[in-house]
This record gives structure tokens, sequence and C-alpha cells, in this order.
């Protein structure tokens, strides 16, 4: 009996063995496998791409900083690097009218769906009205409609008419660069069908999961598997794109892989190991991993910060508390903060230091820094030439001249007779944000105010700084706009403007919700600059005022998407050599966005196996 | 009592748990005096500086300038300094692209009789811009760049002199390459025995100053702990009937539910802000009561039929007369062992807490767990950064080792059976 029932034990534990290796896809062969790191957690929620929570990383990812193209793709792809918009399924350029108040650009003849049909232009007029009966359940027509009036068809071409002022201009015509780089174009006939399919519910529409075969795509890639350990994408061999108009060649790796890792040192160990072979995670002294561990691992750049930095991770006060409606106590806390150890210790020396990249409202970026009159801001930025003791002394002496003095003595001073305790905050497990945060509230200490750091899990984080009216942070970090094609202005815009305050759910900017008229009015002027001199002025006085009223302040720069490269299988992979050798042949340089973002997908073109 | 601090002493288990613990006490207590200063100072700014004593570059040039230095004539000290700025591995690298690109090299190894040929060798074919198979990849051509760069340093490091400013006028200081100085003639030295952690801190400094928060933490938590057990262990054994059925409800209760969980619960509830290392004892106290006050009770109701004790109540004495007087000094020496593992509970307790983010606030005081959960969150034990939590690891297992050693050796003390 019992050798039975062990018998039958043993089939079972077999068949269930067996089941769960049914699951599981065949290995993928390595040398035809390129594998990224660092975007995907958890499994696929939707293949949806107007599904507004889909957690489908490798598919669908659409921002104007660099949209994801490896299935669907966008009109235009962006270029932090030069600033330019290469044309993807639109042909390269595009035409203003003369008052700037319409844009016409033609579609690739060369650009089919998968199901063999051209993509044109009615998909992208399609597309647009799709996003406008969504609204409500997808933000994307919310974000363009205050600027695009409406997107026609005429001779085959796209028209994009923009919304004008009384004076019949633009009311800003850089969004219009952010919608054709940061949206997908779908396919009219899919578009249709889904709102068949839901009887015209657009929330129906929103929410559909969609099966992974079910929407026609254009990219070079397409569904081939996942689960909550892998998602694959495969590639079409009848991609439009090997066309000659596009990039006269099919992008080199068969599969795009990506494994679901647990938390961020699984996935570095799997780095190291060779397993993963562009990677966008933080590591700390990344250079560590070749100079003491001798791996195979390269970065953009030989030397730190190793990267791009085109954003600057910042610190927002919250002007719901009193005390911080007070510009003293704000400059002073940004005055006393040690930026060097947050940029050595935090960010391991992955981020140009304020010394090299003096603060305003730009990123490090030669483009963005040339649109500022340097000498007129520099008595507005107070490390640029104090040293962290001085920057203490005048900090203590700011709270001193404002009245906020320690009057009982605990080393803790008071405003209005209360000590001031502050709570500094972000996301827990976000290290090297926690770690600034923490060099934050040892600045508190040094000037005689209570800062404590507190890190609440993501998904409460989330809701509470995003939220219309909070008083539970008081000094909170999240990142302005990178580079967009719509940056600096919409950095400006997001560090300033008061039209963000009041919004449920504010993703845009403004977080601490600090009002300043002047602010709204140049914010309204730049895009209508009719020089590049007027617009240098703008921008000069805008950062006048941002460093002066210190709504927020930035604490490092950073990399829009961090970059590293294992070379064990693959190499040839976007670096500054590989840029450099582009520059020379007259090409565009391609930006170092992990080879799947915005013009960075370029990369994919250009890698070769090892052996 | 006499007697039993005698066999104590005569316990060797006891006498090393008791050695171990006066060290980490000492250490927590002694080494902040002689290095004084804010242990959550960050000093560096570099993250995970390797364990070492650091000179200071400036004031050993002062040093110089001021002609105080000592000469020594070493007959090594060229090969110990080619050996520093060109090791081995470059050798080895060297003769590796050398074979790669062609040139013959079978003559020579990577001794240092050979370093002159080697590295004349590599200045006449190293290429950077030639592709050499093996040595396209972006990893491996930046390794040599830097190696070439490393090895130009090297070269072109012939002779050293100091250029400082005198007012307008600029005075060059030849530095001999067989100066010495001497590391306390140099104005600025840092020691640091374990290195720094992410922040720049240093690591022995805060490590001592976390034992001691460690230590209050386990004091405090094993204190509230131990008195929450015994009081309601003595009450629910002594008293019986319903009392006993109310506090053992309770005592199940809290034995059902998983201790670690319950601590989390609650702890997570209090809120970041009120996460003091007194909070976090305290809350730790509160969930870790439950075996003691169990096996208190179970060891008052062998006793409270004794005749002694029945002789108390008919002699009327109170309750807490009969229970301070009568049954406790009874289960004094179980009580004690109780409390030395209820320390070491606590201090691992924080330590799990901290581990996984829900320690007490960071800015203000160091502690273990709150250690190890920053090295983790930098990933120091993938990255190899075995200064930032081995230390702390083995300051924890030492800890309880000491106080788990201090228990048994109590028990063979205590424990008639256990004798030798």
């Amino acid at each position: 009996m019992k050798k039975i029932l062990a018998l039958v034990l043993a089939v079972a534990m077999l068949l269930s063995v067996a089941a769960a290796g049914a699951e599981t896809v065949t290995t993928l062969p390595r040398n035809k496998t390129l594998y990224h790191g660092g975007w995907q957690y958890g499994s696929i929620a939707a293949w949806n791409p107007l599904h507004s929570n889909s957690n489908n990383s490798m598919a669908i990812s659409a921002n104007p900083r660099g949209s994801r193209t490896l299935v669907w793709e966008t009109a235009y792809m962006y270029n932090a690097l030069d600033g330019k918009l290469y044309g993807l399924l639109a042909e390269d350029g595009y035409e203003w009218n003369e008052d700037m108040t319409q844009l016409t650009f033609g579609v690739k003849a060369a650009a089919k769906w998968n199901d063999g049909t051209a993509v044109t232009a009615d998909d992208v007029v399609a597309t647009w009205e799709a996003w406008k009966k969504l609204d409500g359940y997808n933000g994307t027509y919310a974000g363009y409609a205050p600027y695009i009036a409406n997107i026609e068809a005429a001779d085959g071409k796209v028209v994009i008419s923009l919304v004008t002022n009384d004076e019949g201009k633009p009311v800003n015509p850089l969004l219009v660069y952010d919608y054709l780089s940061g949206t997908y174009i779908l396919q009219k006939a899919w578009l249709d069908s889904m709102f068949e399919k839901h009887g015209g519910d657009a929330k129906a529409v929103a929410e559909d999961t969609c099966s992974e075969k079910d929407v026609p795509y254009s990219g070079p890639y397409t569904f081939y598997f996942d689960n909550d350990q892998l998602t694959v994408l495969v590639r079409d061999d009848n991609y439009w794109g090997q066309d000659e108009s596009m990039w006269g060649k099919l992008p080199v790796a068969k599969y795009q892989a990506h494994t679901i890792y647990s938390g961020n040192d699984a996935s570095l160990v799997a780095f190291k190991e060779g397993q993963i072979d562009v990677n966008q995670q933080f590591v700390s002294n990344i250079q560590d991993l070749w100079e003491k561990d001798g791996l195979a691992i390269s970065t953009y750049m030989d030397e730190a910060p190793y990267g791009v930095c085109a954003t600057m991770p910042t610190a927002w006060f919250n002007m719901e508390v009193p005390v911080l409606q007070v510009k003293e106590v704000r400059k002073a806390i940004a005055m006393a903060v040690d930026y060097d150890t947050i940029i050595a210790n935090a960010m391991t020396n992955q981020s140009p230091s304020f010394a090299d990249v003096p603060r305003s409202v730009m990123n490090p970026t030669d483009g963005e820094q040339a649109l500022l009159d340097h000498d007129a801001i520099q008595p507005y930025q107070w490390d640029a030439t104090d040293d962290l003791d001085t920057r203490i002394e005048k900090a203590k002496a700011l709270l001193d001249e404002a009245g906020i003095v320690d009057t009982d003595g605990d080393g803790y001073r008071e405003y209005n007779g209360e000590k001031v305790s502050l709570k500094s905050c972000c996301p827990n497990g976000w290290t090297d944000w926690q770690a600034a945060m923490e060099v934050v509230a040892a600045a508190g200490e040094k000037i005689g105010l209570d800062i404590t750091t507190n890190y609440p899990e993501w998904d409460i984080y989330q809701t509470v700084f995003t939220a219309a009216s909070q008083t539970e942070y008081d000094i909170f970090m999240w990142s302005p706009a990178g580079a967009a094609p719509s940056s600096p202005w919409a950095r400006v815009r997001g560090l300033m403007s008061s039209e963000y305050i009041g919004l449920n759910s504010n993703w845009s900017g403004n977080f601490g919700h600090w009002s300043n008229e002047r602010a709204d009015e140049i914010i309204a002027a730049i895009p209508l600059a009719a020089t590049e001199e007027e617009q240098k002025a703008l921008y000069t006085e805008a950062t006048i005022l941002y460093l002066d009223e210190v709504p927020s302040f930035s604490l490092m720069y950073r990399p829009e998407s961090f970059y590293a490269v294992n070379e064990t299988v693959w190499t040839n992979f976007v670096s500054q050599d590989l840029n450099a050798e582009l520059a020379a042949e007259g090409k565009p340089q391609i930006p170092p966005l992990d080879l799947i973002d915005g013009y960075g997908i370029a990369g994919q073109y250009y890698i070769e196996l090892v052996e | 009592m006499k007697n039993i601090l005698k066999s104590c002493l005569h316990s060797p288990r006891f006498m090393t748990g008791f050695i171990l613990f006066i060290i980490l006490l000492g250490i927590a207590l002694f080494y902040p005096l002689f290095h004084p200063g804010n242990p959550l100072q960050m000093i560096g700014q570099n993250s995970f500086v390797e364990p070492g004593t650091y000179l200071s570059l400036y004031d050993a040039n002062t040093v110089n300038l001021n002609g105080k230095t000592s000469t020594f004539i070493m007959d090594d000290a060229a090969v110990n300094r080619a050996d520093s700025n060109i090791s081995e591995a470059d050798r080895q690298t060297m003769l590796a692209y050398l074979a790669a690109a062609g040139v013959d090299v079978s003559h020579l190894d990577t001794s240092h009789e050979n370093l002159d040929s080697l590295v004349t060798l590599w200045q006449e074919n190293y290429d950077s811009s030639k592709k050499v198979e093996g040595y396209t990849t972006s990893a491996k051509k930046r390794d040599l760049r830097t190696l070439n760069s490393r090895l130009l340093a090297a070269l072109n490091a012939g002779e050293q002199t100091l250029l400082t400013k005198n007012g307008d006028e600029e005075v060059r200081t030849a530095v001999a390459n067989n100066a010495y100085v001497r590391s306390n003639q140099v104005a600025n030295v840092i020691n640091l025995p374990l290195g720094t952690d992410n922040f720049g801190r240093d690591m022995m400094k805060e490590l001592a100053a976390a034992i001691g928060t460690s230590l209050i933490i386990g004091l405090i938590a094993g204190t509230i702990a131990t008195i929450l057990g015994l009081v309601i262990g003595l009450l629910s054994g002594y008293l019986g009937g319903i009392v006993d059925d109310i506090l053992m409800f309770v005592c199940n209760v809290f034995t059902v539910i998983p201790g670690f969980v319950l601590l989390i619960l609650i702890y997570y509830s209090v809120g970041q802000e009120a996460r003091g290392v007194t909070t976090c004892a305290i809350v730790i106290g509160i969930t870790s009561w439950v075996w003691t006050a169990r096996s208190v009770r179970s060891q008052v109701i062998s006793l409270r039929n004794r005749d002694h004790v029945n002789l108390s109540k008919l002699s009327g004495h109170s309750l807490v007369r009969i229970i301070v007087t009568d049954i406790l000094p009874y289960i004094a020496s179980y009580v004690v062992m109780a409390f030395i593992l209820q320390v070491s509970s606590g201090i691992l307790a924080e330590a799990q807490l901290s581990l996984l983010g829900l320690g007490p606030k960071t800015t203000t005081t160091p502690t273990l767990g709150l250690m190890m959960n920053w090295a983790m969150l930098y990933n120091a034990h993938t990255q190899g950064y075995w200064w930032a939590y081995f230390p702390v690891i083995a300051v924890i297992a030492l800890t309880s080792f000491s106080l788990n050693l201090m228990n048994t050796g109590l028990d063979q003390v205590f424990n008639p059976t256990l004798r030798d």
C-alpha cells in the first residue's frame, strides 16, 4: 500500500513539475537576444496602448523625452543630444505656416502596419480623435487640448492646427513637438473596431486589456512570451523600417527580453553575471564594476559622471505649511545643504557638481546652458562662490533677521512660538533620493531647524505629493521635466507655474503649490518670444526669480535613464566612442537611452556580437 | 550570594560570555571618549572608502616644504614604485594586448627586469584607434586607455616639484624620491579602522555608537518584557481561577499571533515620526513578554502549594508580601536568565526591524539595524564593500552570542542537574 502511495505521489510530483515547465518558454538563443534590465517589475497588465496603467514597460511607454518604439511607433523620435526631432512614421522635417499656427507633415510612404496595410494620415487623425473620446479615462487629450485645436488630413498629409490667443498667435507651439514624439500612432481600423466592440463606451475601451495578438503595430518587434518572470518581444522580419527611407535594415537582435527580478540587488547580480546586456539601474560606484571586479561593463562615458545628465531631482517646499511660506526659511534650508556630499555619496559622483554646472532652471546640457546670461544669475546662485561653512553662517543670519530664533534654548528655532519641525520625504527604497533627504535633514540640524526624514511606501507617496492639497510632507522630492522637445520651457513651467495649483493627481509640476504672478507671465511669454535674445532674457529672469524665491531647489543632476552595458555577448553599444564615429560619418549622434527610447532606438541597428 | 558569584566566576561559559559582553560594552563606552565627535557626521566625499590610515597630502607636502623630511636609501624602492604604478595584472594585460596585436613578446614576462622593454614595446605599438582582435569592446578599449594614461603618468613622474606661491613669487621645491615623512609629522591624519559607509561616515565611530544604542534598546526592551511577563506570570500562577483564565487567554492570543508580525504592524502604525529609539524599545518590549509569563506561571503554580507559602497565607500575610518574599526568590534565577535572553532578542528584533526599513529615524541615532539597512540599500553586499556590513553582522552575532553564553553559564550554576 505504502509503495503504491509513494508511486502515486512521485507521479503527481513529476506531472506538476512538467506542468510548470510547460509554461516557461524554451530557452532563448543567447546570441540572438538582447536582455534589458531595470524597467519591468511585476507582470504585464495590458497590451492595449490606450490603457493608462498597462505596466508593460517593454512595449508601452509614450513620453515626449523619448517614447519606447519597439512595438508601436510615434511620428517623430526626439534626440536629446541635438534637441532635434527625427522622422519615424513621419517623413523627416515638418513645415510651419507663416504665423506658426499650423504644422504640416507627411507620413512615410514605406510605413506599414503588421497586417500589410499602409500607415496613413488618416491613422494620425483617428488617433487624435480617439484620445479625444477617451478624455477623462486617459490624460493625453487633456494635456494637449489647450494647445492643439485640431488634427486633420489634407492631400495625404497631416495638418495640425494650434489653439490661438486673442492676438491670433499660437498659445504654445512647443507642445506640438511633445505630442508628435510623445504619443503613439494607432491604426484607424483597429480604433474603430475597439469603439464598435464596446458600443462606443470610452471607459470600456480605455480599460480593455486586449490580448497580446490583437492590436496592429508598426514597430520592429511584437509579443513573443510573457509571464511573471520574463517578458520577450520577437522581431517582425517584415518590419517596414528595413526600407531605405528609414533604417535600411532590420534591428540586429532577434529577441528583446526582460527578466523580472525581485529587486535591485538581484538585478545587479544578474547584470554583473552578464545576464542583462543593457541595464537601467542606479549602481553606486559603478566604476568599481570594472576597476575592482574587472568586468566587461561600460557606460556612455569612461569618466564620471558616466552618463548624460538631463534632469535635476528637486526638493519641493510645501507652501501650505505656514513656516515654509517665509521665504527666508526656504532659502536658509537650501543654502545649508551640503550638495557636494549628496553628489559624492548619494550619487557616488554620477552627477556634475554645482561648482561644475551652477544651479539654475537648466539641465547641464550645453544647449540649455546657452539660454542663460550666466553673469546675471551668478549673484543668486548661493553655492557658486561660498563654501558650506559660510553658507551655514549666512543661512543662520537669514533666519535671525526673519525673526525665527531659538527663544527657549532647546537648540531649535521657533516660529510663532512653536518649534519648527519639518519632515523631508521621498519614496522608500529610492536609495539615492533617501540619501539626499538625509543630507537635507542634516542641514536642518546645522541651522537650528528640526528636520526629520520620512520614507513612505511608493503607493502612498504618489497619492500624497500629487494631491490638490496636502500638509503631510513638508519637504519632498520629485524631478521636473528632463530633456524633451518642449524643454527647458516645460521645466520652467513645471517648477513655477501656478496653473497646477488645486489640480488633483497633478503629475505635471509645481507640487509645492507656489504661486507668483510674474512667473506665470514669463511662462506664457517664453514660447512666443520672437528672438533668441528675448528668450534668453526671459529664461534668465525666470532663473533669478526661482533662485531668489526658492519654491524648490535642485539637489543633484541625474541622467534621464541610467545606462550601463555588459559586453559579454553584445558590443558596439551606444557610447561616446560610437557617437564620435557617427559624427565623423556625418550621422546624428545617438542618445544613451538604453537602446529603446526616442532616437536611442537607433542603437539597436549598430550592436554586434562579441564572438 | 557569595557562593553563586563564585560559581559564576568558575563557569567558563559564563565568563567567556561576560568578557565578550564587557568588551563590546567597553567599545561602546570608551571609543567615543577617545574619538569624540558626532558619529553621524558625513566626513567623506566618497562613499565606501576602504579601511586604512589616510594622510593629508597637503600637509605632507608642507613637511617637505619645511625641509623636515628624512632620507632613506632603499634598494627596492624603485621596484615597489613600479609595481604600484603598473601592477602584475597590468603587465599581463599589456603582454596579452601586444601578442594580439601581432608583436613578438615570447621573450618577455611580467618580471621587473623586463618592465622597461615591455613599456617600450607598449609605447611603440599601442594605438587606441587600431582595431585589435579581442579588444574591440568599449570596456576593453576603456581599460587599455586608462592603463595607458596611468603608464604615461608613471613615466612622466620622473621628477616632481612642488610649485607654491609666496605672494606673487613662485617657489619651486623638489620632491626627492627618497624623502620620507613620519606619519605624525603630518598635521592631519585620518584613521578609519573600518572605512566609511555610503554617506561617508566613519564606520568605526558609527559602530561604537550603534552598539551603545542597540544595548540600550535591548536593555529597555528586555526590562519591559521581563517585568510584564513576571507580573502577569506571578499573578496568573498564584491567583489562579478566573484571573488565571483571563490572563492566559490574553497570553494565548499573543502566542498564536507571530510576535514579529505583530511587532511590524505596531511599529508601522506608530508612524515614522514617532519611531525614536525608546519607542522602538518599548514596542519590542510589549510584544515579547509572552513566553516569560508562561514559564513564570508554571513555576509559580508548582510553588504556590508549598508549605512555606501556606504558612505565610495562614499568618495573614498580604498577597504582595507572599509573592515578593515567598515566591519571587525561588524563581529569581530563572528571571535573571530570561532577562538576559530578552535583552538579546530585543537587540535582534531592532536589527530585523531596521533591516526592513522600519527602524528608528536615521539622522539622529545610529543603530546596528540601520547600518545594515543602508549597506543593503547601497548593495554593499553585492559590490564587495565588506567593511560596511560584516563588522555590523559580527557585532550583532557576538552580542547575542555573549548574552546566550552568559545565559547557559548561569543555567549551569543555578540548575543542580546540570552542575558538574
